[in-house]
């Protein structure tokens, strides 16, 4: 298909369209998009993780680490851009809002998920061993939660990346999604392409997030429980 | 504004009194104008949530018999499931938008384009919840059924199935909550849906007191329809509530 | 972990099975219960929306008898005004005709047009030029802009009728205070002001040619740039968060006085006025009578009358239906 060709040949030109000088670069674009998604999910983390992991631990507030999660996800983003376009006009605060609200369930209740699923007779032994509950925490529950966790935050950076572009639909202007929502001056070949680069760049960020995963997974535990969620859907079952 | 007078006929066109018909408050630009909430919600306001709800039903329907058949090919013939999942999984990682913009030169700006957009991102989170519920019976009991007697047709229908049930409904769950966000991008391709009044209240000014209303209807449509998939969820299936946490 | 959520054996009855079944397949119908009645009111509305327009359809006149013709036109408010305009006038000669608004942004629109979807639309000379045509060529005039932009249409089976004396192209845009102070007439006078001046555009009027980069080749200027979104343009020059705003020529807002507009003599904004693109075919199966309502209708077109109308739609919140009914009914037309 030559739209393919010709979305290729305009990623390679970085994004530059004839006629129109001073455009942002594709690559201005996509760092862009990062650092909005990344203070989204960096946000996020800070709020999801501590509740998340402390609910599991004492087995508590399932409906809130699992429901009100879900609430954030069932929120539509462009009608929250919407609202909080009416209230605090489009700015990056508002769209970060958005971006929070998008990625704190995944991670809330993965991290739920994973810290209240450890093997109890594994956090009845530690506390047999004298562990305090803190160090039953640190050293028993949250290793074997790190798959989960990382499940749900690259679950969470994935939908974030994507939904740039909504963004860009509500006015906010200078990440990859300008030229998807401008066909009129990027034209369809600079859709496709920066489609393929926001594409690209989710799964990069998965990538490097597994990476990093792997990384923080203690060797003993890796082979156990090698859980695999993937992109898009949470785990089944939940509730 | 002389600079445009020089291109202007002597006479030019008559121009009526248009009249404000709008109250002060709309004029204004306030929070919330309810005397133009009554006036525009049968012409702008129902309709567009009505065919919000259409699209996102329509959307979800045929995504589910999709994703059902695609999950049973794929439990039968294991080797289908790495590509379709490699497949829904790059598809899903394209912004909704551009596939919409995408299928206009094939398929047209009409509702056959916005449907096989929302059916495909459907068919993404279904065939793999679906898919794992099915997995996620136990090997003992299938061997229980076979046991029993049962085919392997009998066996899918009254083993496997309703106890992929929690999965399923899970899935049908995120879908249909999913597939209301993104029916709200329709507008840019296709002219209805509740992303249209919000589009139109983005461009005036913005317009407060309709972004909110439209805002807010998207927002308790899919709060609302969350809720309803909670309930048949558990009604569905009751064993999963006995959860001691 | 998953063992957890699976049931007990010994406590799911043997009636939850035949239910569960039973239950999905009704879950089945009833979403697609749900879509029948969501697509057959959802039809009656989108015919009572294509009826509000073809109300007044006259049963005789040069359009009795002639097929009928989808027009589009794209989601704004002006070329919602637009397509009830041509479409209003053209029902009044007896044409049937099928409006479809909204149908999208430029790109779009015209996708559709090249499909066969719609039939005709109105479209701006200079986005044509640029999105469609791709020609990074600008154009000296407006007739010029016109010329080319019917000559490509003409490459593609279809042509372009006579242009509107309105053109909606970017603008600048001051406080009467601040254009006598600084004795501004045209975007030219902004040079000795230098830094001093502050410009508020949407972000890409920074980076576009016809914007900052343009103003800056053409006339030398050299403003300090705030970003600002389009629709707080004017909220952000009342309130002197800048001295110099982009808008748009035709907005409604301009009227009244409460806002002086700079010339660009350079035109370094080019040309953007509306000429109704239409299938060469359709000319010949409509008839002359055809083009010469749509004709009629664009020749009465000025940027006040433009500005009067956005102003009752957007601003007064009144319907382009209705908008449009009363401009054409007081020239005569309807």
């Amino acid at each position: 298909m030559h739209q393919f060709v010709e979305a290729f040949e305009f990623i390679g030109r970085n994004g530059a369209i004839d006629g129109q000088s001073g455009l942002p670069s594709l690559s201005h674009l996509a760092l862009e998009t990062l650092k909005v998604g990344a203070i989204g999910v960096a946000i996020s983390i800070v709020i999801a993780v501590p509740v998340g992991v402390w609910l599991g631990h004492v087995h508590r507030g399932s409906f809130v680490a699992i429901n009100l999660g879900n609430i954030g996800r069932a929120l539509p983003s462009l009608a929250v851009l919407a609202i909080g376009d009416a209230f605090l006009g489009l700015g990056l605060t508002v769209v970060e809002v958005a971006l929070v609200i998008l990625a704190v369930p995944p991670i809330i209740t993965n991290a739920y998920l994973g810290v209240d699923g450890v093997d109890r007779d594994l956090v009845d032994a530690a506390r047999g061993m004298g562990m305090s509950e803190g160090e039953i925490l640190r050293r028993v529950e949250l290793p074997l939660a790190v798959p989960l966790i990382f499940a749900g935050i690259r679950t969470a950076a994935v939908f974030v990346i994507s939904t740039t572009t909504i963004a860009s639909l509500a006015g906010f202007s200078g990440t990859l999604g300008d030229p998807i929502a401008n066909e009129t001056s990027y034209h369809f070949s600079g859709v496709l392409g920066a489609a393929i680069c926001v594409a690209a760049l989710a799964l990069v960020v998965e990538g490097v997030l597994t990476l990093v995963q792997r990384g923080l997974t203690p060797r003993g535990v890796r082979v156990e429980r090698d859980v695999e969620i993937g992109m898009g859907a949470p785990a089944p079952g939940l509730t | 504004m002389s600079g445009y007078a020089a291109t202007l006929a002597a006479t030019g066109p008559v121009i009526p009194n248009f009249g404000a018909h709008s109250s002060k408050c709309v004029v204004e630009n306030r929070f919330f104008c309810g005397d133009w909430v009554s006036r525009n919600w049968d012409s702008v306001l129902w309709p567009a949530l009505r065919q919000h709800v259409m699209l996102t039903a329509i959307a979800v329907g045929i995504g589910f018999v999709i994703s059902v058949a695609l999950a049973l090919a794929a439990h039968r013939y294991g080797w289908l499931e790495r590509p379709t999942l490699l497949v829904t999984t790059i598809l899903y990682t394209i912004p909704s938008l551009a596939l919409f913009e995408l299928l206009v030169a094939p398929v047209g700006a009409n509702i056959y384009a916005a449907e096989i957009a929302l059916v495909s991102y459907t068919l993404l989170i279904l065939f793999r919840n679906i898919l794992t519920g099915l997995r996620e019976v136990p090997e003992e009991v299938l061997d229980a059924a076979e046991g029993m007697g049962m085919t392997r047709g009998q066996a899918l229908l009254k083993v496997e199935l309703p106890l992929a049930l929690p999965a399923i409904v899970a899935g049908l769950r995120i879908a249909v909550v999913t597939i209301i966000a993104l029916a709200t991008i329709v507008y840019t391709i296709y002219d209805k849906g509740l992303g249209v009044p919000i589009h139109t209240a983005l461009g005036e000014g913005p317009f407060k007191t309709e972004l909110l209303v439209a805002g807010g209807l998207t927002v308790a449509l899919a709060l609302v329809a969350d809720g309803l998939l909670v309930l048949l969820q558990r009604v569905l299936t009751p064993w999963t509530r006995a959860r001691a946490t | 972990m998953w063992s957890r959520l699976m049931p007990d054996s010994r406590s799911r009855s043997s009636v939850g099975v035949g239910r569960s079944i039973v239950a999905v397949l009704s879950i089945g119908a009833v979403v697609l219960g749900l879509a029948a009645c969501g697509s057959s009111s959802s039809s009656s509305s989108s015919s009572s929306n294509s009826s509000s327009t073809a109300s007044t359809a006259a049963s005789s006149g040069p359009g009795a008898g002639k097929p009928a013709v989808t027009i589009g036109d794209k989601n704004f408010p002006e070329e919602n005004i637009l397509g009830e305009l041509y479409a209003q006038a053209l029902e009044a000669k007896g044409y049937k005709v099928n409006l479809k608004p909204n149908v999208g942004s430029s790109e779009i629109i015209y996708k559709a047009f090249t499909s066969g979807q719609i039939q005709m639309y109105p479209e701006y000379t200079g986005v044509f030029l640029s999105a469609v045509a791709e020609q990074a060529k600008l154009p000296t005039s407006a007739a010029e802009a016109y010329k080319q932009a019917k000559a490509f249409a003409e490459t593609k089976g279809a042509t372009m009728l006579a242009y509107t004396p309105f053109y909606d192209s970017d603008a600048l845009a001051t406080l009467p205070a601040y254009a006598s102070e600084n004795k501004l007439k045209s975007v030219a006078d902004l040079k000795p002001l230098g830094k001093k001046v502050i410009l508020g555009g949407a972000p890409e009027f920074a980076t576009r040619f016809q914007g900052v980069k343009g103003l800056e080749k053409e006339y030398g200027l050299k403003m300090t740039f705030k970003p600002i979104a389009i629709e707080l343009s004017y909220k952000a020059l009342e309130s002197k968060q800048v001295d110099v705003q982009d808008v748009f020529t035709t907005d409604g807002q301009l009227l009244g006085g409460k806002f002086k507009v700079l010339e660009d003599p350079k035109k370094v904004f080019g040309f953007q006025n509306v000429a109704p693109i239409v299938k060469q075919s359709v000319l010949s199966e409509e008839g002359p009578e055809f083009e010469a309502t749509i004709n009629k209708v664009s020749a009465l077109l000025t940027i006040p009358a433009i500005q009067q109308m956005n102003k009752a739609v957007t601003i007064d919140k009144q319907s382009a239906t209705s908008v449009a009914a009363q401009f054409l009914k007081a020239n005569g037309v309807v």
